[in-house]
């Protein structure tokens, strides 16, 4: 809670040094706050605290997500730093940013309906605006538009089916529901059941499960390199952890009303992502691609809803965020140098500048989920969690669909080491981007050492 | 020294970590020496290993040392820890003493490549790798050991990446590993969901109480075989490795000869409980070897290149240690890698010096005559083709007469094949043999200009390895020689509960005699009839773009046998061989290979198209699954 | 039993005007039926005993927005015309499929109407009661929205306001 609180008045305090002109302070302020809401927020380990009538509740579970987003969040802003060099509007950005972080935060720690959908909604209004920040760019406008009506459509979706659930247990409150599934098994009527699937539908489109992940190549690719980045890590975290805490805490003991349909969502996400994924030419869309294959492994914990899918999923989350935070940083770096985000950019990096590559290779081995990498433990786990509840179909279904995925990403690891382009000038890279290059490195291969640490949190 | 085990793979990583970290900077010299250096290093430890295990009465031959648990999830559990046998030790010994004398070779032959202290990095983290995998102590480790090699071999094919070809070479073996990892790793997942543990010690104990051919231990068994298929090139999966020649020489040597493709009769040996269980399988894995061993004698016998001539044997040599796995044979098994890694590290080092002097030819057409000008390499050779061709009493005759003798046991058509298989490998061996060394120089005169023996760190492995050739044999005396069988007491420990379930049939002294006596005439009338065509007729594998002329074809009319021969022998093998490399294995095996990555790069393309950009058309197909999901729920 | 008149009534009202807001060509035409349906949904809160919800659904809805939304349409100068042609293909899809949709969510939600709804309280739409239930248990979604709204200002202002170089 004290960490949701620093993160609303870091938000005010940006909009201010607007006024006061103190803006070129503000970027290591935020950083400095961003460690703080992760030192206040690591402070509630194992306290389980509810807040305000058991709207919120600062569970394990909960404390260990807002860690991870607000981590994620420090990495994004090293890697956004001379993006907001550039850009005239740098409080109204960062004033957004954080503030999609609050509701990130909601996300992940809400145990009441009426605060997921607050949630979810700070954090996708920030978005539309924040997809659509480059006014002259029609791909940003386009972007912006699509997201936003494609987004409205599914909130539309999220809130009838709150209401339903509403209409029939007369309460917003996660364990109410849980207990009324309970006590009224066999004797609940359809009314309940639509509402379930209803939210299904919202939550999936947050987290682009196909057939509902339409939107997300198009805003992908239409907005700025590093909303793009926030989108694929800090949102898709967020998202899947209020997707996962709803199902859990509320719907795991009617899993025949959605253990199917959901399963058949995730083969088609799996094979949807990882196929298409292999035609891109842009490595921007081929990252938009991978985001939504990946959204397709994280559903086996949905599926596997047993007692090891929360620190899957939490591994998993973190593994691919930082893989994908260090692979948008290579690919910023390189579009920042010829202008160009189409895959032959990458042609001779590993001559151009060997430390970005070998960066690049890493990240892309680890999205692959090639052993000692941090990816490779994340679908370990996953696919174990889902196997221990019996869901083998589903698991082969993802390691074909991971054979798939290698293809891909070996394409940047030929593109950079065999093949040479027609621009071999040397890449420069900044320090502060070296250092979160380095940062993401070592965690990449500390997180596939120490997986059993990080897998024993939750 | 058993306890310091850990040494022996820390060492060529701390190697690969200062190499990498630092090899740019430092002179080429220093780079060989800390990159040979470290392999030495493990391979002092691993001889004390060995020799300790030696000493060790029986029940102090097996140690397992582990490290830290490396991942805890459920009951699925997996240990960093080291698993010492006599199996493992043996292994650790062939791969770092070989190791060391090819990063000693490298040293020499890399000399001028800008490459040359990447290459020592790889070749470091290659044998780091390979360690792993002969010395862990369950599955998972083996997997990680194995995906490591695969990793580094894929760098090494494509080490000269300039090259196009060769990207493709390195992409080929990658893809192709791949399609065998995955049946590695379906076996390794229903050994834990069928034994509940993935380390070797339980996954064995347990084993024994199931009978022989039960399903689910022939579907483990079939799966694990699949992932040896791909890494130890055998049908369908292996026409990678030819293809891999294109890395350097000494990658040849140690990756595609020595090591790396007998990981996967490592595995199967260190598995052979679980195929001695599988009585169907083990048939299939003889089947397969003796298939691949036959069909890869017969393209190797029309090959000109002289490093694919080499390849070929290679595929052909593993299949043959398969058929030796597969009639139950694991010792002999083991005990042909073992000579297989020594003669054909040599062989493949001797090409790679004669490939130095050449400068950089590798068609055995433009060669010949480089007896005089390159003495030690010839003479290395030469014993090299006569351990492989099974001339008495080098290495090579001891271990596949020894396999050949199961064989025999097992089944009277197969071992025919297999007798016919050694025959082909005889003749295409000394005919690659003849057509370099003897008859007249046949290349540019810028090349007989340029003709010189290698440096000595060339030549010292060679000889070296040329001395293990002549000896290695030994260690496997066959019975009839009233001697001990060295290799067959140290393994026993490994194979014993395998041991106990085969049939003890001993062949007779007098049966045995005879085999071997086949076995050497068959030989030696092979070889006969390569030094008549080659030495005395000084006959030269045409040019691809001439066809032959009739003047030309009457010169050989006067060989009446010649001309028989070739009639019903070699043509029809040649056109078969021919036929099969081009039709079988470039259009089937590739094509099916190729097939399965286009499909899914078409479907990628079409999928595509799903992708309109019309938001209505997003929001249709949005809704259009509400209503089916709503269906559904409705229909439940 | 005027109470369920009044209801059918202004549901038919509702689902009309709903209707007429898609199918209008003329937009302001459509601004005008949707200030109408939400009069109408106005009517509903009257009739559940909600009327302070009913006021400022009409003052804040029918009201300011749609003021808004009738200055923008009219500066646009939107007409019949400039209403981009869609292709019938994608019109018949999307009748079948929103029909689909209807068709379903009434066919799962059938046989609900017999169901035992927890009774709430009746005077919960009254103000002081709403007041209760907002400072008191929903105090923090309450306050919660406010960053809400400051994100939908902030955004607002960021691409309305021009870019100064």
């Amino acid at each position: 809670m004290k960490s949701l609180i620093l993160l609303s008045g870091l938000g005010v305090l940006t909009l201010l040094s607007e006024i006061f002109n103190f803006k070129r302070k503000i970027f290591p302020v935020v950083l400095l706050g961003l460690l703080g809401t992760i030192v206040l927020s690591a402070m509630y380990w194992n306290t389980n605290k509810h807040y305000f009538n058991d709207m919120m509740f600062f569970d394990n579970y909960a404390v260990a997500f807002t860690c991870l987003i607000s981590f994620i969040a420090f990495a994004w802003f090293l890697l956004s730093q001379n993006y907001f060099n550039e850009e005239t509007n740098l409080t109204d950005h960062f004033a957004l940013i954080l503030f999609a972080l609050v509701g990130a935060v909601i996300m992940v720690s809400y145990q009441n309906m009426s605060m997921l959908f607050l949630g979810i909604e700070t954090l996708s209004l920030s978005l539309y605006v924040l997809a659509g920040s480059r006014k002259n760019d029609l791909h940003s406008n386009e972007a912006a538009l699509k997201y936003f009506l494609m987004g409205a459509f599914a909130t539309g979706f999220l809130l009838f089916g709150i209401a339903l659930i509403y209409g029939v247990t007369g309460s917003f409150n996660l364990q109410t529901i849980a207990n009324y599934i309970t006590l009224n098994s066999g004797n609940i009527p359809a009314l309940f059941y639509t509402g379930v699937l209803l939210m299904m539908v919202g939550m999936a489109f947050k987290i682009s499960a196909a057939p509902f992940h339409f939107w997300a190549p198009d805003v992908y690719q239409g907005s700025p390199l590093v909303i793009t980045a926030f989108m694929a890590t800090i949102v898709k975290t967020a998202a899947f952890a209020a997707f996962f805490r709803l199902f859990f805490t509320c719907f795991s003991t009617i899993e025949s009303v959605w253990g199917n349909i959901i399963f058949v969502m995730a083969i088609l996400t799996l094979a949807v992502g990882n196929i298409t994924a292999t035609y891109q030419e842009s490595v921007k869309r081929m990252l938009a691609y991978s985001s939504i294959a990946h959204a397709g492994y994280m559903l086996l914990a949905i599926l596997a809803m047993n007692k090891f899918s929360a620190g899957s999923i939490l591994f998993y989350t973190a593994a691919y965020s930082v893989a994908s935070i260090t692979a948008f940083t290579v690919l910023s770096i390189i579009i920042n140098k010829s202008n160009n985000e189409a895959i032959d950019a990458f042609n001779g990096l590993g001559k151009r500048n060997p430390f970005l590559a070998f960066a690049m290779t890493v990240a892309m081995l680890s999205l692959a989920g090639i052993p000692p990498m941090a990816g490779f433990f994340g679908k370990y786990y996953l696919f174990n969690a889902a196997l221990q509840s019996g869901q083998t179909t589903i698991v082969l279904v993802a390691v074909l669909a991971s054979l798939v995925g290698v293809y891909y990403y070996f394409k940047a690891i030929i593109a950079m080491y065999f093949k040479s382009g027609s621009d071999s000038s040397p890449v420069e890279v900044s320090f502060i981007h070296k250092l979160l290059l380095v940062l993401t490195l070592v965690l990449i291969f500390a997180m596939g050492l120490m997986s059993d640490f990080v897998i024993r949190l939750l | 020294m058993i306890k310091l085990v850990a040494l022996v793979p820390l060492f060529p990583i701390i190697g690969f970590l200062l190499l990498g970290l630092f090899g740019k900077k430092w002179s080429k010299s220093l780079a060989s020496i800390v990159g040979s250096g470290a392999i030495f290093a493990s391979f002092v430890v691993a001889v004390g290993i060995f020799i300790e295990l030696l000493g060790a009465d029986a029940a102090h031959k097996t140690a397992t040392f582990s490290l830290f648990e490396w991942i805890d999830a459920g009951k699925f559990s997996v240990a960093i820890s080291f698993l010492i046998d006599p199996l493992s030790s043996l292994f650790i010994l062939i791969i770092t003493g070989i190791g060391f004398l090819i990063h000693l070779y490298s040293a020499g032959y890399m000399h001028d490549d800008e490459g040359h202290n990447k290459f020592f990095s790889y070749l470091n983290l290659f044998i780091f790798f390979m360690l792993l995998l002969v010395l862990g102590s369950n599955y998972v480790m083996m997997f990680v050991g194995w995906e490591g090699v695969g990793l580094c071999s894929y760098l090494l094919i494509g080490f000269w990446f300039k090259n196009t070809n060769y990207n493709n070479a390195a992409k080929k073996a990658f893809v192709m590993n791949r399609i065998g990892d995955l049946g590695f790793l379906l076996g390794i997942v229903l050994i834990f969901i069928t034994f509940g543990s993935v380390d070797y010690a339980t996954v064995f104990e347990q084993a024994t109480h199931f009978t022989s051919g039960e399903t689910v231990i022939t579907t483990i068994t079939i799966l694990l075989f699949i992932g040896a298929m791909g890494k130890s090139a055998q049908l369908p999966l292996f026409t990678w490795l030819p293809d891999a020649m294109a890395g350097p020489t000494p990658v040849s040597a140690l990756i595609h000869a020595a090591t790396m493709v007998t990981a996967g009769i490592y595995m199967i040996a260190r598995s052979n409980i679980l195929f001695t269980l599988a009585p169907v399988t083990l048939e299939i894995v003889a089947i397969t070897g003796l298939a691949t061993a036959l069909f890869a004698a017969t393209i190797g016998l029309a090959q000109n290149d002289i490093k694919k001539v080499l390849a070929y044997s290679t595929v052909s040599q593993l299949g043959l240690m398969f058929l030796a796995l597969g009639v139950g044979a694991y010792t002999s098994g083991v005990f042909h890698v073992m000579t297989h890694a020594f003669f054909k590290a040599l062989l493949f080092l001797g090409a790679g010096s004669v490939i130095h002097a050449m400068s950089g030819e590798q068609d055995i057409r433009f060669m010949g005559g480089l007896k005089k000008h390159l003495p030690i390499t010839f003479l290395t050779f030469l014993i090299g083709t006569m351990a492989i061709a099974g001339v008495p009493p080098f290495a090579g005759f001891f271990s596949k007469d020894e396999i050949l003798a199961h064989v025999f046991e097992h089944n009277k058509i197969m071992w025919l094949l297999g007798i016919l298989t050694s025959m082909m490998t005889a003749f295409y061996m000394f005919r690659l043999f003849f057509l370099v060394f003897s008859g007249q120089f046949r290349g540019t005169k810028e090349q007989a200009h340029h003709l010189h023996e290698s440096p000595k760190s060339m030549t010292i492995p060679l000889i070296v390895l040329a001395v293990l050739s002549v000896l290695g044999g030994f260690l496997g005396l066959p019975e009839t020689f009233h001697a001990k069988h060295l290799l067959e007491g140290f393994l026993e420990p490994v194979f014993e509960a395998s041991e106990v379930r085969m049939l003890p049939n001993h062949l007779t002294h007098l049966t045995e005699w005879a085999l071997m006596g086949v076995a050497v005439i068959t030989m030696i009338i092979v070889v006969l009839v390569a030094r008549s065509k080659y030495v005395k007729n000084n006959e030269v594998p045409v040019p691809e773009s001439t066809t032959l002329k009739p003047a030309h074809k009457l010169v050989y009319n006067k060989y009446f046998v010649d001309e028989f021969y070739n009639a019903i022998f070699v043509k029809p093998i040649n056109w078969l061989s021919q036929k099969f490399h081009s039709i079988f294995e470039l259009q089937f095996i590739d094509g099916i290979v190729n097939g399965m990555g286009s499909l899914v790069v078409w479907t990628g393309r079409n999928l595509r198209y799903a992708q309109t950009g019309n938001v209505g058309f997003y929001i249709f197909a949005m809704v259009l699954s509400v209503v089916l999901i709503l269906l559904v729920n409705y229909l439940r | 039993m005027m109470i369920k008149y009044i209801f059918y009534f202004l549901a038919f009202v509702s689902v009309f005007s709903a209707l007429m807001v898609v199918v209008s060509k003329n937009p302001v035409h459509c601004v005008l039926y949707l200030i109408m349906c939400f009069f109408s949904i106005a009517g509903h809160y009257v009739l559940l005993n909600a009327q302070f919800l009913a006021a400022v659904h009409v003052i804040v809805y029918a009201g300011a927005i749609m003021v808004l939304f009738l200055f923008v349409i009219m500066l646009l100068n939107l007409n019949t015309q400039s209403e981009p042609h869609k292709s019938t293909w994608l019109k018949f899809a999307a009748a079948i499929t929103s029909g689909l949709l209807l068709v379903i969510l009434v066919g799962t939600l059938k046989g609900s109407e017999t169901m035992v709804m927890p009774v709430g309280n009746p005077n919960a739409g009254l103000i002081k009661n709403l007041g209760n239930t907002l400072f008191k248990d929903f105090l923090l979604p309450f306050e919660v929205s406010s960053i809400l709204f400051l994100v939908a200002m902030v955004g607002a202002v960021m691409l309305g306001k021009k870019e100064i170089k």
